[in-house]
C-alpha cells in the first residue's frame, strides 16, 4: 500500500473520539486507582492517603466474596442458559414453520423494553400473593407463600432470569444470522448419509456457528460482569446482600455509605476480575474458533 | 406430504407457539392491565375485561409524557450523530494503517466495553465539573458519546476493513481529492449499511439508559421516558396502582415498539452486520 494515499496524517481523524474517550473514560478510571488508597468520602475536597487499608478491609470483609459469588453465579448462569435458550430459540424458528418472520419479530420484543420498564413488569410477576406466578398458583387451587424476591435462595436467580429474558432476543437473532450462513447443501449432503438431525446440528451447524457463539457468549460474559441493573430496579441488592453483584455494591458503597475511597478499591479489584476473566475467555475463544 | 412429516411439523408448530405464549406472558398480562380503569382490582389473570384508557391517561399526566418525550428524542438524537460521526471518523485511520499505533488504539477503544459506568461515575462527575460543564439535562450526552465510542468504533473499523476496497480510495486520490474530501465523499457514504447498525444499536441504548440521566437531571420536565418512569417507584409495593404503572410502562416503550414496527428489517439486520462478519 502506498503511503502517499494512506498517509500518517489520517491519524487526525481520531482525535474527536480519543478526547471524549480519554476525558470521560480512561481518565475516570485512572483516578479509581488513585482514590482507592485515600479516604475520601466522594463529596468533601480533603482526603488523606492510607495506603492498603481499603483492600484490607475489603479483603477482611464479607462483601468482597458474596458479591464476587454473585457475580460469578450470575454471568456463569446468563452464559450458558442464556446462550442455550437463544440457540434453541433460533433453531427452532429456523424452521420451515409458517409464520417464523412474525415469531421472530415477538421475540425480539423484550430487547426494546428499558430495564427499569422490564424491572417493573417483573416485580409484578414474583410478587408474593397478587404476583403472577402467586395468584396463577391460587388459581390452580395451589396454595403458595412463594416469594421470589424476598427469599435468600431464590432472589439471585429471579433476577438472573430477567436478565436472560430481556437479552434473549438479541442473543436469538445473532445466532439466526449465523444459521443462515450455513449452506444447505451441506446440510443435504449430511442427510443423504444418513445424519439424524441431532448429529448434523453437533457436527456441522454448530461449528459452522462458532463466530455466532463467540460474538454471543463474549457478549453475555462482559454484560454478566457488569450486572447492576436488576439487583439496582428490583431488590436492592437484597434479602440481605443476595443479590448484591460486584457492582451494585461499588454503587451503594460510594453512594449511600458514601465509603468512595473504599468503592474505588472495590472498584479496582472489580476491574482486575473482569479484565482477567474476559481475557482468557477471549484468548482461548480466539484459540478453539481458529482450530475449529 | 407423509402423515409423519405432517404430524411433526404440526408438533412443531404448537411447540413454537406454546414457546412464545411463555416468553410473552408477562408483556400480555401487563398490557391487559392497563387497559383498565386504575380502580378496577380484579385479578390480572383475567385477561382484557375491561377496555379503559384511564390508566393511561393518569400515567400520561403523571410521566409528563408529551416533554418526556421530546427529552428522550434530542438526547437520543443528538447522542447518535456524534456517535455516527466520531466512530467513523476514529475507525478511518484504525482500518487503514497498519501500524502498530493503530492496532493499539483499536484495542484501546474495545476494551473499554469491559468498564461499566457506575464503577468510575465520580471521577466523571468531577470531571464534567472541573471543565465546567453544565449540569443539565444535556449532560448525559458526553456520557451516551463516549460509552458509545468502544462498540461503535469496533464495527465502523471491520466495516471499513472488509467492506471499503481501497481502490475507490485511490481513484479518488488521483483525481485529486484531499484526504479530508476524500473521506466524507468517497468512503462515509460507503458506511451506510454499518452505520444503520451503529444507529440502532447504540440508539436503543442510549433510548432506554436511565442510569446516566438519573445522575445528571434532577427536573420532572427535563425527564426523558426512562427516567420519568422512576417516579413510578414505590408503587410496586401499593397494588392498586399496578394498571396506571403498566400503562406508564406501554408509554415508555411505545416509541420503540412503533419504530421497530415499521423499521423491522433494520433492527434485525442491524442487529447483525458485526456479528456476522465478526
Amino acid at each position: 500500500m502506498s503511503s502517499t494515499v494512506m498517509k500518517k496524517s489520517m491519524y487526525w481523524f481520531a482525535v474527536p473520539a480519543l478526547l471524549f474517550y480519554l476525558t470521560f473514560w480512561i481518565f475516570p478510571i485512572l483516578r479509581l486507582f488513585q482514590y482507592s488508597i485515600t479516604d475520601y468520602n466522594g463529596y468533601a475536597q480533603a482526603y488523606n492517603y492510607i495506603g492498603f487499608a481499603n483492600y484490607k478491609e475489603l479483603f477482611g470483609s464479607d462483601i468482597l466474596g458474596t458479591s464476587l459469588k454473585n457475580t460469578l453465579i450470575y454471568t456463569f448462569v446468563t452464559v450458558i442458559a442464556g446462550n442455550m435458550i437463544g440457540l434453541a430459540l433460533a433453531l427452532l424458528l429456523n424452521m420451515k414453520i409458517r409464520g417464523t418472520g412474525i415469531y421472530r419479530s415477538l421475540a425480539y420484543i423484550p430487547t426494546l423494553f428499558s430495564a427499569i420498564v422490564v424491572g417493573f413488569l417483573w416485580s409484578y410477576v414474583y410478587m408474593p400473593d397478587y404476583g403472577l406466578i402467586s395468584s396463577f398458583l391460587d388459581k390452580l387451587g395451589i396454595a403458595n407463600e412463594l416469594n421470589f424476591l424476598g427469599d435468600y435462595s431464590t432472589a439471585l436467580y429471579s433476577i438472573i432470569f430477567v436478565e436472560i429474558w430481556k437479552t434473549i432476543g438479541t442473543t436469538m437473532i445473532i445466532f439466526l444470522a449465523g444459521l443462515q450462513t450455513v449452506p444447505t447443501d451441506l446440510l443435504e449432503a449430511g442427510r443423504m448419509d444418513g445424519c439424524g438431525s441431532w448429529r448434523l446440528l453437533r457436527h456441522v451447524e454448530i461449528p459452522l456457528l462458532a463466530t455466532a457463539i463467540t460474538i454471543n457468549v463474549t457478549l453475555s460474559l462482559i454484560n454478566g460482569l457488569k450486572a447492576f441493573d436488576f439487583p439496582f430496579i428490583m431488590t436492592n441488592g437484597g434479602p440481605g446482600t443476595a443479590t448484591n453483584t460486584l457492582i451494585y455494591s461499588i454503587y451503594k458503597m460510594a453512594f449511600t455509605e458514601q465509603l468512595f475511597g473504599k468503592a474505588s478499591a472495590l472498584g479496582v479489584i472489580s476491574f482486575a476480575v473482569i479484565i482477567v476473566i474476559t481475557a482468557v475467555f477471549v484468548l482461548k475463544m480466539n484459540k478453539r474458533e481458529v482450530s475449529a | 406430504m407423509t402423515l409423519r412429516k405432517w404430524l411433526s411439523k404440526g408438533s412443531i408448530q404448537i411447540v413454537v407457539l406454546v414457546v412464545m405464549a411463555l416468553n410473552l406472558i408477562p408483556l400480555i398480562i401487563a398490557f391487559s392491565t392497563s387497559l383498565r380503569d386504575p380502580s378496577n382490582n380484579t385479578n390480572p389473570l383475567a385477561l382484557f375485561q375491561e377496555l379503559s384508557l384511564a390508566s393511561y391517561k393518569s400515567a400520561f399526566e403523571r410521566m409528563h409524557f408529551p416533554e418526556a418525550l421530546w427529552n428522550s428524542i434530542v438526547l437520543t438524537g443528538v447522542s447518535v450523530i456524534f456517535v455516527v460521526l466520531f466512530a467513523a471518523m476514529a475507525s478511518y485511520p484504525m482500518a487503514r494503517l497498519k501500524t502498530k499505533l493503530s492496532k493499539f488504539m483499536y484495542l484501546f477503544f474495545l476494551s473499554g466495553l469491559v468498564v461499566p459506568a457506575q464503577m468510575v461515575l465520580i471521577p466523571i462527575v468531577q470531571m464534567i465539573n472541573a471543565l465546567h460543564i453544565p449540569t443539565n439535562q444535556y449532560t448525559p450526552i458526553f456520557m451516551f458519546i463516549t460509552c458509545s465510542l468502544p462498540f461503535s468504533t469496533f464495527l465502523y473499523t471491520g466495516f471499513i476493513r472488509s467492506g471499503v476496497p481501497e481502490e475507490v480510495e485511490e481513484a479518488a486520490h488521483i483525481d485529486g481529492a484531499g484526504l479530508f474530501q476524500r473521506f466524507w465523499t468517497v468512503v462515509f457514504p460507503l458506511l451506510i449499511p454499518v452505520t444503520v447498525s451503529v444507529i440502532i444499536t447504540q440508539g436503543v441504548w442510549i433510548w432506554n439508559d436511565y442510569f446516566f440521566n438519573m445522575i445528571f437531571i434532577s427536573g420532572a420536565d427535563d425527564s426523558p421516558l426512562p427516567l420519568a418512569m422512576l417516579g413510578f417507584l414505590g408503587d410496586q409495593q401499593n397494588p392498586t396502582q399496578w394498571n396506571v404503572l403498566f400503562a406508564a410502562c406501554f408509554l415508555c416503550a411505545l416509541p420503540l415498539l412503533l419504530a421497530f414496527l415499521f423499521l423491522q428489517k433494520y433492527f434485525i439486520g442491524g442487529m447483525t452486520v458485526g456479528a456476522v462478519k465478526g
